[in-house]
């Protein structure tokens, strides 16, 4: 009785609402990954049922990966990406830190003025950045996108950072302060541990953010085999007026995948091990 | 409100561990003023802090950000040295033209009916990830798919499923003889917008459910346990202590998303161009469109349009994220 | 260095007397490279070699940059040809390749911050946008104008900043209906391949029965640069139309024939297109023509030349093509009461003048343009590029697939964007902003025509006044 009551209450509250979910998050994914593994001849055949995969191929993941350049975008895209991530989580730590911690003169102007920054759209930003670029002689190398992604990952990851700091109980740090420790110490030792779902909150946001990137990586990046996973898909697979979709979609695919799966070993691994941790302490 | 179902010594004592705000209480005095020497001390290393975030923000965004507002007050060309002030001049044609009050028109109403659902419904799917459940970690990683999906290339699948032609969703309905014809899903101004809302929010909800679920962890189960002891409810227990603790993370989850939304071009570029008849330009796109024949302080002005309307919400949502200080 | 395949071909040539073109054409089945042919070509006193570049490069690494080909061959034989020029000059070059609608935003950051490829492609009336950060290459034009016969009038109208020159022209692509004739039999028409409608009022009457069939005309009105405007400006100016008058100030899109023409196209639209045509891409008709959903589309010859491909087993889609080559055919526009036109312009190569290699660049052009280089890489491409001027027109590129006859024809009744006026920065935006287009989305949407040429009189008038 009592059993199938718990089951019926995790059914309501749990797989139910999963599968919705479920349906409509990965209905478009399904549709790439059917498209990406049929086999051309069938792909537009309006006699069959569009979604049946009656026969499956892998020509299009076989093309994408040795008759085009697609290994070097994805190490160009993962080089970019995890310097941006880095840097703009360094920087973002201390930003979301001191806003969200201290207390300073200028601190809500500062906030205020990061954040407005922002509301510049990249499709007027990226002719000015290009002068900077070109100024610094940075056209064409992975530094023009490491160090050009940060201004949009900082102010939001900065400002999540800000928030989840504040959530954090200061009791913890003031009592390490009185027992002598130093700002740094408290800091790095009894606050940052705490926040450890908030950075890779912000770790996440940062790494997604880079790797979609395409209008910076068009016009910075891309050139010869420096093109990101985004520009040098959509410049090679489509040609004129032709989309090669199969192929197009595989690249989503290997383009997600893998780091879906990174997401799920690494990071859930620290959030649920740290966050236990953090409040059975 | 939800006071009725604490006690209110209670809730006071949970609001202080949640917010995180201590006040000095009489007997703490000295303790406070010890640690107002403090703060005092905090501003170089709050300033030091700031340094490299800043110095980056500055040069690659504050340049190009006063450069832009500039531009937008000359008629500067692509391509071309010469260029002359020309004051209000570019905002006086956008005042002036239909397309680009439609562009307006279309913005508020992209961001204002795609947040909301990616709020609510992120929120909802921050909450059930939130449980603990076999494969749990898979399944968080698998509904984040949409937003890892490089943009360029989801939006390029969603333009296979509204194809107006060979659309496979058109296919199986013809199919099941539901409908007649195929849907024209794009080449409509209605249709058009609500199917660029669609992928938006299938996009978008990701984000929204990565962020509250971080917030999410920082809720302490004791709290729950001793609003459950209480009496409440799972719904009172979610107001009176989910929400206040994730309160700051949606409203600047909530901010960010509306200046995403806001800012957003390569979905809409993908499907329609704002086609047709310029009839779904948002101003990313109407901005780019501009490029296309290189008048960039026209572009500019496009651009710099969107501030006023971002920093009314900002000023709001600001506030409300203040409040609790 | 010596390709054995080309000292093969030398053989040949001289045993079997081959003349110039059948060198090429043997040369480019052999996949010999296009330095190695200018090699074999002198060899065979076809012609002088290929020019050296004795230039002076400062910095050794060259870019290109250019639009996606449609003819994959193309592509690779561009890369080629560049790689042989930069390996006799001692410099490494990259030659890049992206879509059209990605190319203005690179072209507008490199020229801004002054940093990017040496050498760029420019379509239609680009020039006049980016002329200050181009080389002036007037002599080179001339050189090469008078080469092949002189620069046709369209190319010279738009290629050129009013006669000046900053970029070597090289024909475009272009547009003619192409329809399947099994349909048009089967609603009607005797002997489709000659019987094509003559007029825009008879290809309706046609178009009616067709969709009656099931196969409509299909038609992109949607807001891409490459078919939609290839319908909209030749129907406006058939009934009259123009954006401008000659003065190139005042609006002359205004006339009562043509928004008569549009008020009955909005009918025409519901019985005889494909109405979700208004969101249409320049490669949705594609899709739809090859997968036998539409009787006929106006478009290059890509539609053609991919069911070619596909019938021979090397298919360069990835869908399968439901449409044999057999059943299609072209036939150029149709006339109204104005005339007969179609729009046109040339792309063409520039070098840019803040590269570091400026001059490299112009000699780069100067290879790519000669005779031994530039006619076997249009022949890469089967006649997909239609030619610039005279000198080459009766090719066999050209000529030989009577099926194609009606691509480099249009070149005789085409005019440029902006007509009457010049093609200059305003025809630019007014393409750009598809004032021109949208009349006709505008129409079909609201049902009011004169409405919407009213409209877009007021936004030409912005533009051009």
């Amino acid at each position: 009785m009592v059993g199938s009551n718990v089951l019926t209450q995790r059914l309501l509250k749990l797989w139910l609402p999963l599968l919705l979910y479920g349906v409509f998050l990965l209905f478009p994914f399904a549709w790439m990954l059917i498209v990406s593994l049929k086999p051309d001849q069938l792909l537009l055949d309006t006699r069959r049922n569009p979604f049946a995969l009656t026969s499956v191929t892998l020509n299009n993941y076989r093309y994408l990966l040795t008759e085009t350049e697609f290994p070097r975008w994805i190490w160009n895209t993962m080089v970019v990406t995890v310097g941006a991530t880095l840097l703009s989580l360094a920087c973002s730590i201390l930003i979301g830190y001191a806003l969200g911690r201290f207390q300073f003169r200028g601190g809500n102007t500062i906030g205020i003025a990061i954040f407005l920054l922002y509301l510049v759209p990249p499709t007027l930003l990226f002719i000015p950045l290009s002068q900077i670029v070109a100024g610094f002689k940075l056209y064409n190398t992975y530094w023009s996108l490491i160090l050009v992604y940060p201004t949009f990952l900082i102010p939001f990851a900065s400002w999540l950072l800000m928030g989840y700091f504040r959530t954090i109980s200061k009791e913890l740090e003031d009592a390490a302060l009185v027992d002598g420790a130093t700002r740094l110490r408290a800091m790095t030792q009894i606050v940052l541990p705490l926040a450890i779902p908030g950075v890779l909150s912000a770790a996440i946001f940062c790494f997604t953010l880079s790797w979609n990137e395409f209008l910076y990586a068009l016009v910075l990046m891309g050139s010869g085999d420096m093109k990101t996973v985004p520009v040098g898909v959509v410049s090679d697979l489509i040609k004129a007026d032709v989309y090669f979709w199969g192929a197009l979609m595989a690249a989503g695919i290997l383009g997600s995948v893998p780091v879906a799966a990174a997401y799920a070993f690494l990071v859930d691994n620290y959030v649920s091990g740290l966050t236990a941790g953090a409040t059975k302490g | 409100m939800f006071t009725s179902c604490l006690t209110v010594g209670a809730w006071e004592s949970l609001m202080s561990v949640v917010t995180a705000k201590a006040e000095p209480d009489p007997g703490q005095q000295t303790a406070g003023r010890a640690r107002a020497r403090f703060w005092d001390r905090e501003a170089p290393l709050a300033y030091l802090f700031m340094i490299p975030g800043l110095l980056i923000l500055l040069l690659f965004m504050g340049y190009p950000f006063f450069l832009g507002i500039y531009l937008s007050l000359t008629d500067k060309m692509v391509g071309f040295a010469d260029f002359s002030f020309v004051g209000l001049e570019n905002y006086q044609l956008l005042l002036d033209d239909p397309v680009f009050h439609r562009t307006v028109a279309n913005t508020l109403i992209y961001s204002f009916v795609t947040v909301p659902f990616k709020l609510v419904l992120g929120l909802g799917l921050a909450l059930v990830l939130n449980q603990t459940f076999r494969f749990s970690r898979f399944v968080r990683a698998g509904l984040l798919l949409p937003w890892i999906v490089p943009t360029a290339i989801s939006s390029l699948a969603w333009l296979m499923l509204f194809d107006s032609v060979l659309s496979p969703v058109s296919w199986v309905l013809k199919d099941w003889g539901v409908i007649q014809s195929n849907i024209n899903f794009l080449g409509d101004r209605w249709n058009a917008i609500s199917a660029i809302c669609v992928a938006n929010v299938w996009r978008g909800l990701p984000f929204f459910a990565i962020s509250i679920l971080a917030g999410l962890q920082a809720v302490a189960p004791e709290l729950h346990e001793a609003a459950a002891l209480d009496g409440a409810n799972a719904w009172q227990r979610f107001v009176a202590v989910t929400l206040p603790t994730i309160r700051n993370i949606i409203l600047i989850t909530t901010l960010f998303s509306i200046i995403f939304t806001f800012s957003d071009f390569q979905l809409i570029y993908v499907l329609t161009k704002g086609g047709p008849a310029s009839s779904t330009h948002v101003f990313g796109t109407y901005a780019y469109q501009t490029m296309g024949f290189s008048a960039l302080g026209q572009a500019a002005a496009i651009a710099l349009s969107m501030l006023p309307f971002l920093a009314i919400f900002a000023a709001i949502l600001l506030r409300e994220i203040r409040k609790e200080d | 260095m010596t390709d054995p395949r080309a000292t093969q071909l030398i053989d040949e040539a001289m045993k079997m007397r081959l003349s110039r073109r059948s060198v090429m054409r043997r040369a480019s089945a052999l996949g010999i490279s296009a330095g190695a042919l200018g090699g074999v070509l002198a060899a065979t006193g076809h012609a002088k070699a290929a020019p050296k570049a004795a230039v002076f490069i400062q910095e050794r690494v060259m870019n290109t940059l250019a639009a996606t080909y449609f003819v994959p061959e193309g592509q690779t034989f561009f890369t080629q040809v560049a790689e042989d020029w930069a390996s006799q000059n001692g410099v490494t070059i990259t030659t890049d390749y992206i879509g059209w609608p990605d190319l203005q935003p690179r072209i507008a950051a490199a020229v801004e911050g002054g940093s990017g490829p040496d050498v760029i492609e420019m379509w239609d009336i680009w020039p006049y946008l980016y002329q200050e950060k181009m080389v002036p290459v007037q002599e080179l034009a001339e050189k090469v104008s008078e080469q092949y016969g002189g620069f046709y009038e369209w190319v010279t109208k738009t290629a050129s900043v009013d006669g000046q020159w900053y970029s070597i022209p090289h024909g475009s692509s272009s547009s003619a209906f192409a329809y399947r004739i099994s349909l048009l039999e089967e609603a009607g028409i005797e002997d489709p391949k000659n019987n094509f409608p003559k007029t825009w009022e008879e290809l309706f009457t046609l178009g009616k029965t067709l969709k009656e069939m099931g196969k409509p005309i299909g038609q992109a009105l949607g807001q891409s640069l490459g078919d939609p405007p290839s319908f909209a400006y030749p129907y406006m100016w058939a009934y009259g139309g123009m954006e401008v008058e000659e003065d190139g100030t005042t609006p002359a899109i205004n006339k009562p024939e043509f928004v008569e023409a549009l008020q009955a196209f909005t009918q025409t639209w519901k019985d005889a297109f494909d109405e979700t045509g208004l969101s249409w891409d320049d490669g949705a008709n594609n899709r739809a023509f090859l997968s036998d959903q539409i009787s006929m589309t106006l478009n290059g010859s890509s539609v053609y030349l991919a069911a070619v491909a596909a019938k021979a087993g090397e298919s360069t889609l990835d869908y399968e093509v439901q449409v044999d080559p057999d059943d299609i055919w072209h036939a150029g526009y149709p006339e109204g009461p104005a005339g007969r036109y179609n729009v046109l312009g040339s792309r063409s190569y520039a070098a840019m003048n803040y590269s570091p290699n400026a001059d490299a660049a112009v000699e780069f052009l100067d290879y790519f343009f000669s005779p031994e280089i530039f006619l076997p890489w249009l022949e890469s491409q089967g006649g997909y590029i239609i030619p610039m001027a005279p000198g080459y027109a009766d090719d066999e590129m050209y000529t030989g697939n009577p099926a194609l006859a009606p691509y480099p024809e249009v070149s005789d009744y085409s005019r440029n964007r902006g007509y009457a006026g010049p093609a200059n920065q305003k025809a630019a935006e007014s393409s750009a902003r598809y004032v021109v287009v949208n009349t006709f989305a505008q129409a079909i949407q609201s049902g009011d025509a004169a409405g919407a040429v009213g409209q877009a009189e007021a936004q030409l008038r912005r533009i051009y006044g």
